[in-house]
């Protein structure tokens, strides 16, 4: 988190210092520019006044002073030459001199045209902007008007404010750069909030949220962190239960088994007692083995990537099948089974599985029914799907418990645990193998008139 | 056959356009004039004695200077170049090139001994050769030997960016003498009659010069300063009269033999060179690309020449 704060920061005081330099840079390279025009047409102006005293002829000793008095009322430095050494008259003959003027700027003056230069002037000994004029009388260059302004006290105007210009730029850079930081905390404190939050929950602490301050990426991405962890807060939470039941539903018979076990072994019980003890003990290892062999159920039904084999069967004889295999169990509490079958009905699925389901709803049926009742099981057609109806006329579901029915280990009354015999995991596979179908599965119940559960498995498609 | 005639039309058109650069109008050998050598177009223009354009030579080679070799021959050298050429004025043909080494600065040709001398800042020498551009003799001079005049078997040369002028037995190329000159000193004229020779000059750093040096011809003794305008370099003389070109102040002096002027007057911009044909006087003004012809100090006729006119040649014939 430091780390990219710390680029993000960097990055953007950068810009800003880039900015600012470039813009000073820029502002003086302008005014310098300016300045130095400005002082050019100012001097171009003079320069043209001046030349109009110049009425042709040798130039004089007063016309000279004339333009030189010109220094008096002028920052400007003006004064004029005839000194055809100067002039460089004697070019094509070598010069060994360094002269006011160069052949090319001589060649410009006879012309009548002015000269400008900027730079260096190793006569003055400085950097320089002058512009030159030529006096000219029929082709002679008589003389020039020089006139000059030192370079550098443009830029010693322009640096004047410098040191307060740079030391403007340097705290403004600073109080930027304050700002940004701030900026930058205030919106990456959810990030940082969410890293910690991160490492919260992955040393175990799943009850960990964050608060989602606002509505942009950053906040939703704290909501589904949030969703996230309640998730596996809720997963967590199932986990241990499912643990803590297994172990329990496996302990209550085991303590059976080994109490009546250690009684046998010792010979503390005798005779019928005894025969009623083994058969105690049979039962509740009976048990645990269908509490075993459901739990293999459920974990291999889960396990997405075990591959089960799905083939055309004719519903009906899925369900008739089930219903003979539970018909010594109804029979014992005289509950009898009115059915309705569509014939037509073909469904891609597994025999096995389809038929689990089945024993599975019609068995809880018969469980929670009462004796002497009905429990209807009717197949139809709707659209593409099949539709599997059991109704019974037992005790019902109270509407607070329905919406858990179908967790492990669930179980409407919890103190009625064994008494009937159930595990409490039938309804889990039941809608763990519907969903491998495709279908969905729905509960309707009403305490004390009955329920009603519902299949629906899509049918074969037509080739 | 048709392609065949359109090559051979193709090669001759080449032939001639290759020859072309050889081979100037040429001048008829009974004509005297005046040749204008101009440098900021390298070209030398001929003039008859009334100002009349003859011909018009335009080169392609930097040349800086010229110098008549007899009566029919031009040698053109420049500065920059590491050869002379000599052209024949009657045919325009170039007859020989000679070797000389970049730096040459002036040609002078001495007619009684027949020898060329070529001057050169490079090597700051003399070299003489015969008219028929052999090379004879070298010798080193002082720092850029330039200005040349002869009398009397001997050559006098001023060596312009030192200040002395040396003094060449022209028969065996041997030093006789040095005397103290004027730095920057260019153009000598020498005068048998006062037995004097007279050097101008452009003065040395800012201050220009504004006098003639007199000295005796004998002994190279400063015998007299002629006062003149500004910066006096260019020297012409007929019998009686000496002229002299003042660049500095765009001005033409006419002297006696002793010094004394006779007129003066206002002449070109910054003119470099002067000569005489026949009767009349002319001004050559280097910024003003301008020849001026005067007549008892009257100017009788302008006229535009080539850029830059630095020299002026005459022929009479």
């Amino acid at each position: 988190m430091k780390k990219i704060f710390a680029k993000i920061w960097g990055l953007i005081v950068l810009f800003i210092v880039v900015t600012i330099v470039f813009m000073y840079v820029l502002t003086d390279y302008l005014y310098e520019q300016l300045y130095v025009e400005d002082t050019e047409a100012s001097m171009i102006e003079v320069g043209d006044k001046l030349q109009t005293k110049y009425k042709g002829g040798k130039v004089t000793d007063a016309l000279i002073a004339e333009i030189e008095d010109y220094n008096t009322y002028s920052n400007l430095d003006v004064f004029a030459v005839r000194n055809p050494r100067e002039l460089s008259a004697c070019v094509p003959f070598e010069i060994d001199y360094d002269t006011l003027i160069g052949p090319n700027e001589r060649q410009h003056l006879l012309q009548g045209e002015s000269v400008t230069k900027i730079g260096y002037e190793e006569r003055f000994q400085r950097q320089i902007i002058s512009v030159i004029f030529p006096l000219v009388d029929q082709n002679r260059l008589e003389g020039i008007i020089y006139i000059y302004y030192p370079l550098a006290k443009i830029t010693e105007l322009a640096n004047e404010e410098v040191l307060l210009l740079i030391g403007s730029a340097i705290i403004f850079s600073c109080i930027l750069a304050a700002f940004v930081y701030q900026g930058i905390k205030h919106i990456l404190r959810p990030l940082k909030e969410l890293q910690s939050a991160v490492e919260k929950m992955s040393n175990g602490e799943y009850s960990t949220r964050v608060n989602v301050s606002s509505k942009d990426e950053m906040g939703k991405l704290s909501e589904a962190f949030n969703e996230m962890a309640a998730a596996i807060e809720r997963e967590d939470d199932q986990q241990k239960t499912f643990l803590a039941t297994v172990s329990h539903e496996l302990r209550t018979p085991i303590s059976y088994v080994k109490g009546y076990g250690e009684a046998i072994q010792k010979n503390y019980i005798e005779g019928k007692e005894r025969e009623q003890a083994m058969n105690l003990i049979v039962r509740e290892a009976e048990r645990m083995e269908r509490l075993t062999n459901e739990l293999l159920e459920l974990v291999r039904g889960s396990n997405e990537n075990t591959a089960v084999e799905f083939y055309p069967i004719v519903l009906s004889e899925t369900v008739r099948e089930a219903i003979r295999l539970l018909k010594n169990q109804a029979d014992s509490k005289d509950i009898h089974f009115v059915t309705s079958f569509d014939e037509q009905i073909i469904v891609e699925g597994n025999e096995e599985k389809l038929k689990q389901i089945f024993i599975n709803v019609i068995e809880n049926a018969i469980r929670y029914s009462n004796n002497d009742s009905k429990i209807s099981i009717l197949t139809k057609m709707m659209k593409d799907n099949a539709v599997i109806e059991i109704t019974d006329q037992g005790i019902g579901i109270p509407d607070k418990d329905l919406p858990h029915i179908t967790e492990r280990f669930y179980r409407v009354k919890k103190a009625r645990s064994r008494a009937d015999g159930g595990s409490g995991l039938g309804l889990s596979i039941v809608e763990q193998l519907v969903k491998q179908h495709k279908g969905n599965l729905t509960i309707q119940s009403e305490v004390g008139k009955g329920t009603k559960v519902t299949i629906n498995i899509p049918m074969m498609e037509e080739l | 056959m048709n392609y065949i005639k359109t090559f051979i039309f193709l090669l001759l058109i080449t032939v001639i356009a290759g020859c072309r650069d050889e081979k100037f109008s040429s001048i008829n050998h009974h004509q005297s004039f005046v040749a204008s050598v101009s440098i900021l177009e390298p070209s030398v223009t001929f003039y008859n004695p009334l100002g009349e354009e003859i011909a018009v030579w335009n080169f392609n080679k930097a040349y800086t200077g010229a110098a008549l070799i007899q009566q029919d021959r031009i040698l053109l050298y420049g500065h920059q170049l590491d050869e002379a050429d000599i052209y024949e004025l009657s045919s325009g043909k170039k007859l020989q090139t000679i070797k000389t080494g970049i730096g040459t600065t002036n040609v002078y040709y001495e007619e009684k001994e027949k020898k060329i001398f070529i001057a050169n800042s490079e090597r700051n020498s003399v070299t003489s050769y015969d008219d028929k551009g052999n090379k004879l003799n070298e010798l080193e001079l002082r720092n850029y030997p330039m200005s040349m005049a002869s009398y009397n078997g001997k050559l006098y040369v001023v060596n312009y960016k030192d200040t002395l002028l040396s003094v060449v037995n022209m028969e065996n190329l041997k030093l006789e003498a040095e005397w103290p000159i004027a730095k920057s000193s260019n153009g000598v004229l020498i005068i048998p009659e006062e037995n004097t020779i007279w050097i101008g000059g452009h003065g040395e750093g800012s201050r220009p010069n504004q006098s003639i040096d007199v000295l005796d011809l004998q002994t190279g003794n400063l015998v007299d300063k002629i006062k003149v305008s500004m910066m006096p370099i260019g020297f012409s003389r007929n019998e009686d009269v000496v002229y002299i070109v003042n660049h500095g102040a765009n001005e033409l002096y006419a002297m006696d033999l002793k010094g004394n002027t006779l007129w003066k007057t206002e002449v070109g911009a910054n003119p470099f060179s002067v000569a005489i044909i026949e009767d009349e006087v002319v001004v050559a003004g280097y910024d003003d690309h301008k020849l001026y012809f005067l007549k008892n100090g009257q100017i009788t006729k302008e006229i535009y020449t080539n850029k830059g006119p630095f020299q002026l040649l005459v022929r009479e014939v």
